[in-house]
């Protein structure tokens, strides 16, 4: 995997991401970051470090919750979670985002011309 | 619910910190045990894979403080940093700041001065035990109109002989009479209040020292009791506790000294220097006159389990058998009851109630400027604002940090305010007539601190939440789009500022409005023209003593004292009254003249007893017949002279002049018959703002007097006679001292004294308002001009004239005035009819009053904003294009 190919996550676009993955299921601080990453197909570089306190922030928001589980190796971990009010944030976050996308797509095809 | 989860994960944050560091430290070992493990599976060896498992992951330590700040950074800590971080911005605009404090706190002390005023007088209960069973009851009479009137002895007893539910029924005398106590060295005037022997156990109120009085001491026994307030005891008796038992000597009658009240006791009225029962006569009691002569106000306790209704019930009851035992007296008697605390309060809530509402807009219109000013302040920081959101600072703590701005302002401002609304209070006190408040003296309690606690909390969110609100719909694009420049407020925030400004405009016309009515109310009464001329006339109250024991004594030396005053330097005309008008001292009675048939009689007559020479000194003009002259001696027939009014209403059309009057309803062989010599012009006895009554003048030579009221005319300034006027009694008689000397300028101002205060606080009030919300108008469209310099640049440059430019401005503060003033008039029709029982020849909707104050109002808006028109149309059109 070339560098140049790797992107560092854009602030705001992690939190997305974090609750785009807990649509599917439940799952913990890793495994969030191991989802990312493999949706990425490797091109989102996701700084592991930054989840937590991102999480953190969601959670106090009150777009996740968090509860203590077992995992299937039998070790304790803490699994997130998405409230009803994160589903929603969910959507609207993902429309901004793709407006987003589009401004500046729109501004780059111009410059080309 | 989201605010839900957020809450409680700030808290579980706030309360265990500790508890949440492991969880995390639980969590980053459980994700590197992971991520080792994953990597072992992809080959590397366990140490390779742990290591860059710790590698990939990032500084756990700096993992653990992020995670920290975010959990810790919110609620309190970002209160106290919201406040410092106000503090340190407001110290960069200390002009703007400390003019927010002085409006915020000039709102809020007027609001704690009227609302102690209020807390003394309505909401603190009555300084008695139980006080919410102590009951006012008056006299009904539907044929004299009259309502809640003072009750006659017989009656009173009565209803405490008969009401089941009564504890105990008492009455006094509403006046307070005066006795000069001597025999303690200079002779001294006291002021005495005379009650039933019941008065002070029914009040539940327990002498400092010695005893009450008992009810039987209601009536004569051949013994004179008196009981000391505590401020007589201390002045007059040097605080001594042997008085008990001693005696005093008042007005020559010799007084034992039964008992002492505690500190602070004077009911029912303040300055009382001692109470001595009614010692009414076993032949007083017998004879009609006690249950005719209204004379008691009257104060029922309730038993601890009776309700109002029930004893009022009972009450009725007795007042119907009344009314069937004694026709003659009774036959249209009722009688009510209420609360004694409602009595009492009674035409003070009114004028109260007018002076919160006008303190209570002041503070709302202060608050609107605050929040304006705060409004231009938060546009000055607009790049500010919009770089911290692009960088990722939450919305929310934009709109936190605008709060907590309002919040250091209203700290301060609250702060300031109740020292101002201490200061106002103080003054307040002083400053109030005789009479505006029950109660005399007042502080500031616990209970307003609580109010200043409230209307602070209040006021921050009304000014806070304009620009806060604002914040929030703020977005970096739209703050980007209007050009970053200086002070921008944008569309949003403009129309907050208008709706603030409108709101102002509305607020100030509502409060000068209700001034005004007021203001106008109080130039019609004074120039109420009072019948008499009240310039330069000294009123001395003369009573005598016991040494005057016979009618002719008293007449020799009353007679006497009038031709001596007569002779003083600079007096050109003395006179007597019993009654001189707004002294209060008055009765009433019925009338019949003669030959009319049975049931053509009058009510209410007023009587006053005046010397011949009365009606030139007061320059009462004579309309028909004649005053007194010598020929009305003792001994020939009994004259009278009677004012227009009682011409008018009951002699329709007739001459009165030689008819002859009487003073019953029916009369009888006893009646004593007056012959009607003149008519004089109407006396504003009682008020300047109450019709002058139907009244009698008797003639003082016929009839006699101990106490009277001597009036002397002079050129030169009044007060200045009443040394000459001293010594002149003294010399006369050196046992008798002057009561009470006044002039009637003065009692005529102090019956002017609660309108004039009144109306001063509420123009007081009203100026402020007005002036503040002119700035506001004034800060708004310099606000907008100042953000429009560009555009009118352009305008200019394009060949607009400048006064086009000054109109566009102009016409911005005249469309706001202009809503303001709707809404305002509006609310001001609606509101000022609960003024109306305080207005005097002015109805509450006033045109005149309505437009001359919108006209105030529109013309200091125009010239509000005349300025900042003026210096749009001097901008420089290649600056002002250059000003980005």
């Amino acid at each position: 995997m070339a560098a140049h190919d790797q992107f560092d996550l854009l602030r705001g676009t992690l939190d997305l991401l974090i609750l785009k993955t807990l649509t599917l299921e439940s799952m913990h601080g890793w495994g969030i970051g191991a989802r990312i990453e493999q949706f990425s197909k490797g091109a989102l570089d996701v700084n592991q470090g930054s989840l937590y306190p991102a999480l953190q922030r969601l959670e106090q928001k009150g777009w996740i919750e968090s509860e203590w589980r077992t995992t299937d190796q039998n070790r304790r971990a803490k699994y997130y979670r998405l409230t009803a009010s994160g589903r929603k944030a969910v959507g609207a976050e993902t429309s901004t985002w793709r407006k987003y996308v589009l401004a500046v797509e729109a501004i780059l095809a111009t410059e080309s011309a | 619910m989201s605010l839900w989860h957020a809450a409680r994960a700030r808290f579980r944050a706030l309360s265990d910190d500790g508890r949440a560091d492991a969880e995390l430290s639980e969590e980053i070992r459980f994700h590197i045990d992971t991520e080792t493990a994953k990597n072992v599976r992809l080959g590397m060896s366990p140490d390779e894979a742990r290591r860059m498992a710790v590698a990939h992951f990032g500084g756990v330590q700096r993992v653990r403080e992020d995670h920290r700040d975010v959990r810790r950074l919110k609620w309190i800590e970002d209160f106290v940093a919201d406040a410092r971080f106000a503090l340190r911005t407001m110290r960069r605009t200390p002009a703007l700041v400390f003019a927010a404090i002085v409006v915020l706190a000039l709102g809020i002390g007027a609001n704690v001065a009227i609302f102690s005023a209020v807390n003394a007088v309505v909401l603190q209960p009555l300084p008695f035990p139980a006080a919410n069973r102590l009951m006012m009851i008056g006299e009904d009479n539907p044929e004299k109109k009259w309502h809640l009137q003072v009750a006659a002895p017989a009656n009173l007893l009565d209803w405490r002989a008969s009401v089941a539910d009564f504890e105990d029924v008492t009455g006094y005398f509403e006046g307070v009479g005066n006795a000069t106590l001597t025999g303690r060295g200079e002779p001294q005037v006291l002021n005495r209040s005379g009650v039933m022997g019941n008065f002070f156990s029914t009040l539940g109120v327990r002498p400092a020292l010695g005893r009450g009085f008992t009810f039987d001491e209601s009536f004569e026994n051949g013994t004179h009791v008196a009981i000391l307030s505590d401020r007589a005891w201390r002045t007059y008796f040097g605080a001594d506790p042997a008085i008990v038992g001693q005696s005093i000597v008042l007005n020559g009658v010799t007084f034992q000294v039964v008992g002492v009240m505690p500190p602070g006791f004077s009911f029912p009225q303040e300055g009382i220097d001692l109470w001595r029962p009614m010692e009414w006569s076993q032949d007083y009691r017998a004879s009609v006159g006690f249950r005719r002569a209204h004379s008691l106000r009257t104060i029922a306790r309730l038993k601890p389990n009776a309700t109002m209704e029930h004893a009022n019930a009972q009450l009725q009851a007795v007042v119907s058998r009344l009314k069937h035992d004694y026709p003659a007296t009774n036959r249209v008697m009722g009688a009510s009851m209420l609360p004694l605390h409602d009595w009492l309060i009674g035409d003070t809530r009114l004028p109260l109630l007018v002076l919160l509402t006008s303190v209570a807009f002041l503070l709302l219109i202060a608050c609107a400027n605050v929040g304006n000013l705060l409004l231009v302040r938060a546009a000055g920081r607009e790049r500010e604002a919009s770089l911290r959101l692009a960088l990722g600072a939450g919305r929310g703590r934009l709109v936190r940090q605008a709060l907590a701005e309002s919040g250091v302002l209203a700290t301060l401002g609250g702060g300031i305010g109740l020292m101002v609304g201490w200061a106002a209070t103080r003054a307040l006190v002083r400053l109030q007539p005789d009479g505006m408040l029950r109660v005399r003296d007042f502080g500031v309690d616990m209970t307003v601190v609580a109010y200043v606690l409230g209307i602070t909390l209040v006021s921050a969110l009304i000014f806070g939440v304009a620009p806060a609100l604002w914040m929030r719909h703020r977005s970096p694009a739209e703050s980007l789009k209007e050009g970053g420049r200086g002070a921008a407020l944008g569309r949003h925030g403009r129309r907050w500022a208008e709706v603030l400004v409108v709101s102002e405009v509305a607020l100030a016309l509502v409060m000068t409005v209700g001034a005004g009515l007021l203001v106008r109310s109080f130039l019609a009464l004074r120039d109420v023209n009072p019948g008499f001329d009240p310039r330069g006339v000294l009123v001395v109250h003369v009573g005598l003593n016991s040494k005057y024991d016979t009618e002719e004594k008293a007449a020799t030396f009353m007679t006497q004292l009038e031709e001596r005053a007569r002779a003083l330097p600079g007096v050109t005309s003395v006179g007597q009254a019993m009654n001189v008008p707004f002294t209060g001292a008055t009765y009433t009675s019925d009338f019949i003249a003669f030959g009319r048939p049975e049931g053509d009689y009058g009510t209410e007559v007023s009587h006053a007893i005046v010397s011949p020479s009365y009606f030139a000194t007061m320059r009462v003009p004579l309309v028909r017949g004649r005053v007194f002259t010598d020929e009305d001696r003792r001994g020939t027939p009994a004259t009278i002279v009677i004012n227009d009014a009682l011409a008018r209403s009951y002699f329709r059309g007739q001459d009165p002049v030689g008819q002859r009057i009487a003073f019953d309803k029916v009369p009888t062989d006893k009646s004593q018959w007056y012959t009607i010599v003149g008519v004089v012009g109407n006396e504003h006895v009682t008020a300047l703002d109450a019709a002058p009554p139907i009244e009698v003048y008797h003639n003082v030579v016929q009839e006699p007097s101990d106490f009277m009221e001597f009036v002397l005319r002079t050129n030169g300034p009044p007060a200045a006679l009443a040394s000459p006027m001293r010594r002149l009694v003294q010399e006369l008689d050196p046992s008798l001292t002057l009561l009470k000397v006044t002039t009637m300028d003065e009692l005529r101002d102090r019956s002017l004294a609660r309108m004039r205060f009144l109306t001063v606080l509420l123009l007081a009030f009203a100026i402020v308002g007005l002036a503040l919300s002119v700035v506001g108008v004034y800060g708004v469209l310099a606000q907008t001009a100042r953000n429009r310099t560009r555009e009118m640049g352009i305008r200019l440059a394009l060949g607009a004239q400048s006064t086009d430019v000054r109109w566009l401005v102009v016409r911005d503060g005249l469309r706001l005035t202009l809503a303001g003033l709707g809404i305002g008039l509006v609310v001001a029709m609606l509101g000022t009819q609960t003024m109306t029982k305080l207005l005097f020849h002015v109805v509450p909707r006033d045109p005149a009053t309505l437009s001359a104050v919108a006209a105030i109002l529109a013309l200091t808006s125009v010239v509000a904003a005349w300025i900042p028109a003026r210096n749009a149309s001097r901008a420089d059109p290649v600056s002002a294009l250059r000003a980005d």
